[in-house]
């Protein structure tokens, strides 16, 4: 099947839903106070990244940018296994997700 | 905040069309409209009705959003606007919803939507792999965790804890200052994509690029053109250029598997003779001691080195 390059406008288009979701998830990240919920805020700023990195690599038109994808959901994989046993962890000591609980950890 | 407010329209009539898709001044607008429709929307232990409010504002600015960029549709089809709207709906209920449930299947929501976009972006493998890796994987641990670690509601006067939201779900920390930060790096991010006047002048006139990218030709052999399938050139793009890259990636997730598993192990760290005295008790009466296969106690002894039956 011929694949045709995509053109800068479309590309602007994709970048802006890239960047509009890396946003929501960065405010999630700051606002919410359920620990599981702020690492599922990390994972939605994964997910706009993806989204730019694959446009940037369809608009070059090579495959950098979906190789570079699977890297990053590798990490993504590596990071939600050990921040969930982190999550248990923490859990088990003060029985809450509150995030609040560990105000000392600021110093 | 209205002085404000009339401040930016002012700069937004007043902004000349700088050639981008979207002026500064109307991205400015945009930011401080989403900010405030963010703030209201967020959970603060408030009622109802503000935050319909908040969700009402934020989805008219992203159907504003939406006309601005459709009013110049070029490349981009009829599935880019639905699954995109799908994704930013689904992701904003992932930050706004206080039940974290219920934020993790609007997660899953939003992870099928961009797996959308992949696909129209032809990138079928990892559109697969995102909705195996993340929808099936990824989420489903999320959700036994968040299963594993459902807290106990501390009574209340009703005592019918099941409906009411634990206040570390309910009410949001900073609202005002997350949202002012956020949209304000979302508007300088709008604007550095739309704005740049080069983007806009090249796609006026499609040979422009080609012209360009026949200059400096990307010589690697990823960059000829497409034959086979976009899975089968993934692959060989990886197997022939990533192969190191590959391999770490497995000795990363093969390292997080062991580090999960010494996490969240029970009662890890412990002492030498507590462990020792832990010896004498928690042996179970069938364990044998030592490799000799008449060590193996009978049931019904106290002490497991004592053998229960005559020695031959």
């Amino acid at each position: 099947m011929p694949r045709k390059s995509m053109s800068e406008l479309a590309l602007q288009h994709y970048l802006a839903v890239g960047a509009i979701m890396f946003v929501i998830g960065l405010i999630g990240f700051m606002t919410r106070r359920n620990l599981i919920i702020i690492f599922l805020c990390t994972e939605l700023m994964f997910q706009g990244v993806a989204i730019n990195l694959i446009a940037f690599g369809r608009y070059w038109g090579n495959l950098h940018g979906q190789a570079f994808v699977i890297f990053v959901l590798v990490i993504a994989a590596a990071e939600a296994s050990l921040a969930l046993g982190l999550v248990v962890l923490l859990f088990r000591q003060k029985s809450t997700l509150d995030a609040n609980v560990w105000r000392e950890l600021r110093g | 905040m209205i002085g404000l407010i009339s401040y930016a329209l002012g700069v937004a009539v007043a902004a000349p069309r700088t050639g981008g898709l979207v002026s500064a001044g109307l991205l400015l607008v945009l930011s401080l409209a989403g900010a405030v429709g963010m703030i209201l929307l967020l959970p603060g232990g408030r009622d109802t009705p503000l935050r319909k409010i908040g969700g009402a504002v934020l989805l008219a600015l992203l159907l504003v959003l939406a006309a601005l960029l459709g009013k110049t549709a070029a490349g981009v089809g009829f599935y880019f606007w639905i699954f995109s709207a799908i994704a930013l709906v689904g992701a904003v209920r992932v930050i706004t919803h206080t039940k974290p449930v219920y934020s993790a299947l609007y997660f899953v929501l939003t992870v099928m939507a961009s797996a959308g976009l992949f696909v129209l972006m032809w990138a079928e493998f990892m559109a697969a792999a995102l909705v195996l890796i993340y929808a099936g994987a990824i989420l489903v641990t999320y959700v036994f965790v968040i299963m594993l670690a459902s807290e106990a509601h501390e009574g209340g006067a009703g005592g019918t804890g099941a409906e009411t939201d634990l206040d570390h779900d309910a009410v949001s920390r900073e609202p005002i200052l997350a949202s002012a930060a956020g949209f304000a790096l979302l508007g300088v991010l709008l604007f550095v994509i739309f704005d740049k006047p080069s983007f806009s002048r090249a796609a006026d006139s499609m040979s422009a690029r080609s012209a360009s990218a026949k200059v400096a030709p990307d010589i690697s052999p990823a960059n000829q053109p497409v034959m086979q399938g976009g899975t089968q050139q993934l692959g060989a793009y990886l197997f022939d250029h990533q192969v190191i890259n590959l391999e770490l990636a497995g000795l990363i997730l093969t390292i997080a598997m062991v580090g999960a598993i010494v996490i969240a192990r029970r009662g890890v760290w412990r002492s030498g003779e507590a462990l020792r005295e832990m010896g004498e008790t928690l042996v179970a009466p069938a364990t044998p001691i030592d490799d000799n296969p008449h060590s193996i106690p009978v049931v019904g002894t106290d002490n497991p080195r004592q053998k229960a039956y005559p020695e031959t």
